[in-house]
């Protein structure tokens, strides 16, 4: 018989208070010496990106014509990951969907480190990254203004209108909850949530603003999140190139983002439930729901990958089609493979109830989908300039110790800063939980429960 | 008024907060505010005040982000006039994207901005009759009269009672 997932038992607000504010008491060894790895790792990062701006691009594998390969596959694959965040923050508050309130903190927060960590990666791609400034509408020294029919920068202000957005609604999320521990905490500790909140008491007058301006960021944050992928895409879609110049690249990559950001979601909750002991709050019903997402989504990025080779074939373009020939069975084609038993084969156990409430079972799927995405990016980017227009510039790319180590320490950085903040500021949100359980008791209570 | 009186009155329920709320305004009593550990729309509607100036300077705001985009990509474009991949000096479809990234900056920041502002933020001084137990579980509704007139006290604390305050507190202002 399937195993049914059941919806949680209410909690009393106080229970939540509880359960989350015990998640932020001092932590212990284990913990900082997490931090202190995953700091390491960043550490080893800084030390080879500042070996590469000394040295020149020379130390990365970039040759003739694989000018873009892992940094940009890292920050598409981060900005990508960012998207389920606002998607469960944003996007499922405007439709009122209950089961978010347990994760969209956690998600929201994924989001601005992700986004932060893909923001690196077009200075560390630079090579010269104290000329980062051309990107910004500011004239350069020959007074040069940006070029604004350029699709990066279309990136350039769309990512950082996606980071300073996201770490707006974050924060202003936070205020209440910060109010709440401010209540219940004393020390340093007591001083730190003062500052952040602002002196925050939930008055009738603060709420009445805040509901406002709440529900107009979620419905700002909507259709940026939809913008900022796009113009992702469009930074390849834009060229001329075969495999990149492609008009469904935008919903594809639109789909590819939620798809793998709902899986890193996943990847992060599935263990920091256990391990901070918030299972009463995070249920398996909340799993179970990023769960079908996580399917819904591989259904439509399998949906692109077969509409993009369709497109190929029946363009009759014979330059495309060689492309995507070597795409499926070059040198590279392996990573193709990869990619499509990570992100349309092993998704499909997810049609199973009982996969979808086994949580080891999530988490090894979750990884799959994220190294398949990753692998996506990667094919998109590298594989494409790797077999250009003609076949006499044709080269393979193979990454150098300085790219994968930069690649292993923005996954370090991006644990690292979800970690600091999962222990010291509130991770679930006591205020939307609360919130929740109101609306389900006084649906009880009505007899409406079920539509709730 | 002479010397002030805060009755505190203390809630389980947002509705029945409400309630108060609504048999206070009935018996025209409106020097009053509310604590909330929520947003409540019950609460909200019961208080009857007019909705968040915050919408009109997300509008402001995401006007002039648009406004700012043109100015920005038009007025470089006059600037420096160099024509490329044989477009248009002034290239609508590439600059409505910058229009509309700027359009959500904009509107983003006035949001927050004028959510602090109009919220009152940063507070440095508590609004009276606050207890840490609002921001946890409990609704209060905190009511401002004259110490000397004890009938209207009384009746302000029946209103509370009778509305399903689980405590009703006098305060000295």
């Amino acid at each position: 018989m399937a195993a049914a997932v059941q919806e949680p038992t209410t909690p009393t607000f106080r229970d939540i208070d509880r359960s989350v504010l015990r998640v932020m008491e001092f932590p212990g060894v284990a913990y900082w010496t997490w931090i202190a790895f995953c700091f390491s790792l960043v550490g080893i990062a800084a030390v080879l990106w500042t070996r590469q701006i000394y040295e020149g691009m020379a130390v990365t594998g970039l040759r003739q014509p694989v000018m873009w390969a892992i940094y940009i596959t890292d920050f598409v694959f981060w900005v990508g990951i960012a998207h389920s965040g606002t998607l469960i923050s944003a996007i499922l508050y405007l439709f009122r969907t209950r089961w978010r309130t347990a994760v969209y903190r956690a998600a929201e927060t994924m989001t601005l480190f992700a986004v932060a960590t893909a923001g690196l990666f077009p200075m560390i791609h630079l090579g010269r990254p104290w000329f980062l400034y051309w990107l910004l509408p500011y004239p350069n020294e020959r007074y040069l203004q940006p070029n604004f029919r350029s699709p990066l920068v279309w990136d350039a202000f769309a990512v950082s209108t996606y980071l300073t957005v996201s770490a707006l609604f974050l924060i202003m999320g936070l205020i209440p909850d910060v109010a709440n521990a401010r209540e219940q905490s004393t020390g340093w500790r007591k001083t730190f949530y003062s500052i952040l909140s602002l002196g925050w008491q939930g008055t009738d007058q603060q709420w009445r603003h805040f509901s406002m301006a709440y529900l107009l960021m979620a419905g700002l944050a909507t259709p940026l999140v939809i913008s900022v992928h796009s113009v992702v895409s469009w930074d390849f879609a834009m060229a001329q190139l075969p495999g990149w110049h492609s008009t469904i690249f935008a919903p594809y990559f639109v789909a590819g983002a939620i798809f793998s950001g709902v899986a890193m979601v996943m990847t992060l909750l599935i263990p920091m439930r256990k391990w901070l002991k918030i299972e009463d709050l995070v249920t398996p019903w909340h799993i179970d729901s990023l769960a079908k997402i996580v399917l819904l989504t591989s259904l439509v990025v399998s949906y692109s990958y077969a509409t993009e080779s369709f497109m190929v074939w029946y363009s009759g373009d014979k330059i495309e089609q060689m492309t995507f020939h070597m795409r499926y069975f070059g040198p590279w084609g392996w990573i193709f493979w990869v990619m499509v038993l990570c992100n349309c084969v092993i998704p499909l156990l997810l049609f199973s109830p009982r996969i979808r409430v086994n949580m080891k079972a999530l988490w090894i799927i979750s990884i799959f989908v994220n190294i398949g995405m990753w692998f996506e990016r990667f094919d998109i980017v590298a594989g494409s300039l790797a077999t250009n227009f003609n076949p006499s510039q044709w080269n393979f790319y193979t990454p150098s110790f300085t790219e994968i180590m930069i690649t292993v320490g923005s996954f370090a950085w991006f644990l690292g800063l979800f970690s600091l903040f999962a222990k010291f500021l509130p991770i679930v949100s006591m205020t939307e939980l609360k919130e929740g359980i109101t609306f389900l008791r006084q649906a009880v209570k009505k007899g409406t429960a079920t539509d709730a | 008024m002479g010397v002030s009186m805060d009755i505190i009155g203390s809630f389980a329920d947002d509705q029945l907060c409400a309630k108060g709320i609504a048999d206070l305004r009935h018996a025209a009593v409106e020097d009053f505010h509310v604590f909330s550990p929520i947003p409540s729309h019950h609460i909200e509607h019961a208080m009857g005040k007019p909705k968040s100036r915050v919408r009109l300077f997300v509008l402001l705001g995401g006007i002039t982000g648009i406004l700012t985009a043109l100015a920005l990509t038009i007025g470089t474009t006059w600037e420096w006039n160099l024509g490329s991949g044989g477009k248009p000096m002034i290239s609508w479809p590439p600059f409505i994207i910058i229009c509309f990234e700027l359009m959500i900056l904009f509107g983003g920041l006035s949001a927050v901005t004028s959510f602090i502002v109009n919220a009152g933020l940063p507070a440095f001084n508590s609004a009276s009759g606050y207890n840490s137990r609002f921001g946890e579980d409990r609704f209060g509704v905190v009511v401002r009269c004259d110490a000397a007139d004890g009938d209207r006290l009384e009746k302000i604390e029946s209103i509370l009672r009778n509305a399903g305050a689980e405590e009703v507190l006098r305060d000295a202002a």
